[in-house]
């Protein structure tokens, strides 16, 4: 099997999913590069661990009743999924429709919001724009339970435009308006009642109660609007139907998947004035949107395999975010095979990073790129990649074990054994200077011996070393 | 079934009245005075805060609480499963983290623990007790989640015998968790991964199978515990399913139960106080249901309702067959009358 393939579809399973053992890289390359890819895009029966399992085990994972407990559940599911671009994907959508919990105060809904994008993430955009305008925390998050017929709250329907679809400088301040009335009477069910436990973060009685989507038709504003230069009586399918026509909304989403699939971008208030990395690259995926009527599985079986995707040039380009570091860092170990006490703490080091999910730092989401990485942060990950992955007795430590003991008895040359943890690692192809260091650290700790028993303990403690080394360095805290 | 009653209210303290994921019950009928309840919590996964045992009687009078970790003694939870009394009025309780029986008086003072073993199973690294059931001449029977066995032990935690194994054929396990014993003697095990119940004889012969897995009556999604009456009549924790099925000593199906909750003693005592929350609550209509696509299944129902069953971990019955559904996820005990053959 050529190396360079292997590398290639390497970076793909960076981007596409939180990579992959060398191992799964090698079964990729057996079939090829687009069967892979229409392998990653097939999200048809997604397997994780059970959630009947985690609910056992943690039973505040079920009820959702403290602010963490969704996000728990959804890392068990990126950690043990067999079906990474879908996790992926959702990511991708609750970034951009970034919705917090210090506000909505509910982590039911929150949880369930997670649970929508993964339904809709990959269909046609406008049914996920449709479903997450009903979406209950994202209703509350924004205040269209307060947008009525006769007093307007205009703050979905701004950042519907602003930040979910279009982008600033493409609708006018009347659009705005008129796209908030289209959305007048969606809101929850038992409205009242709902708010105030929220404002009150109240779980009295019996813990939280979950919300579900209302149409209240007395409240809905069924007059004639002017949206983008069009009449009618539209309502809120007909102000997302008029959206996704618009070539600014393509653009908006393709600089979106360009930014978390391809390079790093700048944060999006940037976007008016700085010009795209890649602009040829973005007007690809506007005509990919078009050619397939805003079905996103489409458009990404497009983009990655797309030359400028597969190009070297952006390998190892986006840095890797929290959530995508500690998910990738704990399916190399292959540890996570039932609910674990640890699990809980994996989190809060997400959160030392710089990331909690369901609680983004503002409605624009994470900016992404190179501001993950600050003094803290930067400590914070390879702590974290090198504690875990160091760890001799994992079932992941054990394989890499086995590859070296594979090399037959006697001494394992240097060059060797960093080649060998390099590939283990998701085949990380690192700069010259890292490598010699690296082969340079393990001449310096002595010899690696091999022995009729296999490696003893030093010798495993030594290849860890290395272990944790390569999950400092850049090439692997990128992706 | 009627409900009689539901005891409880939410409370996300570590300490003090109020329930936090309550996990199972144990009734003590047997103190000639009012029926006392022990009800374990088992909240917060990061932190364990708030785990413990507290015990009030049937009318909702608070008495107190142990085993809590901030009391860093040997009485103290890890992962608390289940519990139940022997003849001794001494409380049994599993804990999952350790691989321990904790035993305490009925003041909640610890005495002893039972250290259960795994070693004779290769590739064992944990026992992993989940559900307890003590019969009348005190012999303890214990439920392993990770070895999927059943082991028969003395009050001493001698092991007596053992038997199943993992598989899902007769007699074998896959996650056991709670169990019960009948007058007869004979011992009900809610085979949790395999959706149904099995009855073996004291001697850990199998009897009878009842259910599989499914949503239609009859069929168990993750059957978390089982009761029996002094009528034999079997009381299944559909978990899974959010419902609980009574069965008939054969294995009809009796009775459907999805919920029914009242406002408890303690609700009402602290809507009392709240009293714009009580009358919004007053104005919604909290059994409506309208749901998208995504969300169409038992558990997401019971997550936007309040009186439908949400995690019907155990089921328990006093000693006038009176049923008591804990519910994890609403934090409150369903008690409902004694099953009615006609």
């Amino acid at each position: 099997m050529p190396e360079n393939q292997i590398e290639l579809i390497a970076h793909l399973a960076r981007r596409a999913g939180f990579g992959a053992t060398r191992e799964e890289l090698e079964e990729y390359a057996g079939i090829g590069y687009e069967a892979t890819v229409d392998k990653l895009l097939d999200t048809s029966s997604p397997k994780w661990m059970s959630e009947y399992l985690i609910r056992r085990y943690h039973p505040d994972e079920s009820s959702m009743l403290a602010g963490l407990s969704g996000l728990e559940a959804w890392l068990y599911r990126m950690i043990t999924t067999d079906t990474p671009l879908l996790e992926k994907m959702t990511l991708f959508w609750h970034g951009i429709f970034a919705t917090g919990y210090p506000k909505v105060l509910n982590a039911k809904p929150l949880s369930d919001q997670i649970r929508m994008f993964k339904k809709y993430a990959m269909g046609d955009f406008r049914n996920l724009l449709v479903e997450m305008a009903k979406d209950p925390a994202m209703i509350i998050w924004l205040d269209n339970q307060q947008n009525h017929k006769d007093s307007i709250n205009e703050n979905f329907g701004r950042e519907l435009l602003e930040l979910f679809s279009m982008g600033v400088g493409n609708y006018t301040e009347d659009d705005v308006k008129e796209c908030a009335r289209a959305f007048t009477g969606w809101t929850i069910g038992n409205c009242e009642y709902m708010e105030l436990r929220s404002a009150r973060d109240s779980d009295w009685p019996y813990g939280r109660i979950s919300w579900h989507y209302e149409f209240d038709a007395n409240d809905h504003d069924n007059g004639e609007k002017e949206f983008l230069g069009r009449k009618g009586t539209f309502n809120g399918e007909d102000i997302v139907e008029i959206i996704c026509e618009q070539e600014a909304t393509a653009r908006f989403i393709a600089r979106h998947i360009y930014h978390f699939f391809v390079a790093d971008e700048p944060p999006v208030p940037q976007w008016p004035y700085q010009a795209p990395r890649d602009p040829e690259a973005i007007d690809q995926i506007v005509q990919a949107y078009f050619d397939n009527k805003y079905d996103i599985r489409s458009v990404m079986k497009f983009v990655f395999n797309s030359d400028f995707f597969k190009s070297e040039d952006c390998w190892y380009e986006k840095v890797k975010s929290p959530a995508e570091l500690v998910t990738g860092v704990m399916r190399l170990t292959e540890s996570v095979d039932r609910p674990q006490y640890e699990h809980s703490s994996r989190q809060l080091r997400m959160q030392y990073m710089g990331q909690t999910l369901s609680n983004p730092p503002s409605v624009e989401g994470w900016d992404g790129g190179t501001t993950w990485i600050d003094t803290g942060a930067l400590v914070e990950r390879m702590n974290f990649a090198s504690e875990e992955l160091g760890r001799v007795e994992t079932p992941g430590s054990n394989e890499l074990f086995n590859k070296i003991a594979f090399e037959g008895s006697g001494d394992i040359d240097a060059d060797r054994i960093v080649d060998i943890c390099l590939k283990h690692l998701g085949t990380i192809n690192v700069k010259d200077d890292t490598r010699s260091k690296l082969v340079n650290y393990v001449s310096k700790n002595g010899v690696i011996k091999v022995e009729d028993q296999g490696i003893d303990e030093i010798g495993k403690e030594k290849i860890a070393g290395v272990v944790k080394l390569i999950a400092s360095t850049p090439e692997f805290q990128r992706a | 079934m009627k409900t009689v009653k539901t005891i409880g209210i939410n409370s996300n303290q570590p300490v003090g009245r109020g329930f936090n994921f309550p996990y199972d019950i144990a009734i003590n009928d047997d103190l000639g005075k009012s029926r006392i309840i022990y009800l374990l919590n088992r909240p917060n996964s990061a932190t364990r805060l708030g785990t413990r045992i507290q015990y009030f009687t049937f009318e909702e009078e608070w008495i107190g609480e142990f085993g809590n970790p901030l009391d860093d003694d040997e009485a103290k939870f890890t992962r608390p499963v289940t519990l139940d009394f022997n003849s001794k009025n001494q409380l049994h309780v599993t804990d999952e983290a350790t691989d321990e029986i904790k035993i305490f008086d009925s003041d909640g003072n610890f005495q002893r623990f039972i250290k259960l073993d795994s070693d004779s199973h290769r590739n064992a690294d944990q026992f992993g007790p989940a559900g307890i059931a003590i019969d009348s001449d005190d012999f303890i029977y214990v439920s392993s989640r990770y070895l999927n066995v059943i082991q028969k032990l003395t009050s001493e935690g001698r092991v007596v015998t053992e038997w199943g194994g993992a598989g899902s054929g007769p007699g074998e396990f896959e996650m056991p968790w709670g169990m019960d014993v009948d007058a007869q003697g004979n011992l009900y095990v809610a085979d949790w991964r395999n959706d149904r119940i099995q009855k073996f004889d004291s001697e850990g012969n199998l009897l009878h199978i009842f259910g599989e897995s499914g949503v239609a009556i009859g069929q168990f999604n993750r059957p978390s515990s089982v009761a029996v009456d002094t009528n034999m009549n079997i009381a299944v924790a559909d978990w899974g399913n959010e419902r609980v099925q009574i069965l008939d000593e054969g294995g009809s199906v009796l009775n459907v139960l999805e919920g029914d909750a009242t406002l408890s003693k303690w609700s009402h005592e602290w809507l009392d106080v709240n009293l714009d929350e009580r009358e919004a609550r007053n104005r919604a209509d909290l059994k409506a249901l309208d749901l998208p696509e995504h969300l169409k299944n038992a558990y997401h129902e019971a997550s936007q309702t309040e009186h439908k069953f949400w995690g019907p971990v155990s089921v328990k019955f006093d000693s006038d067959n009176q049923l008591y559904v804990t519910e994890h996820s609403r934090h409150r005990i369903q008690v409902f009358e004694p099953v009615n053959l006609k």
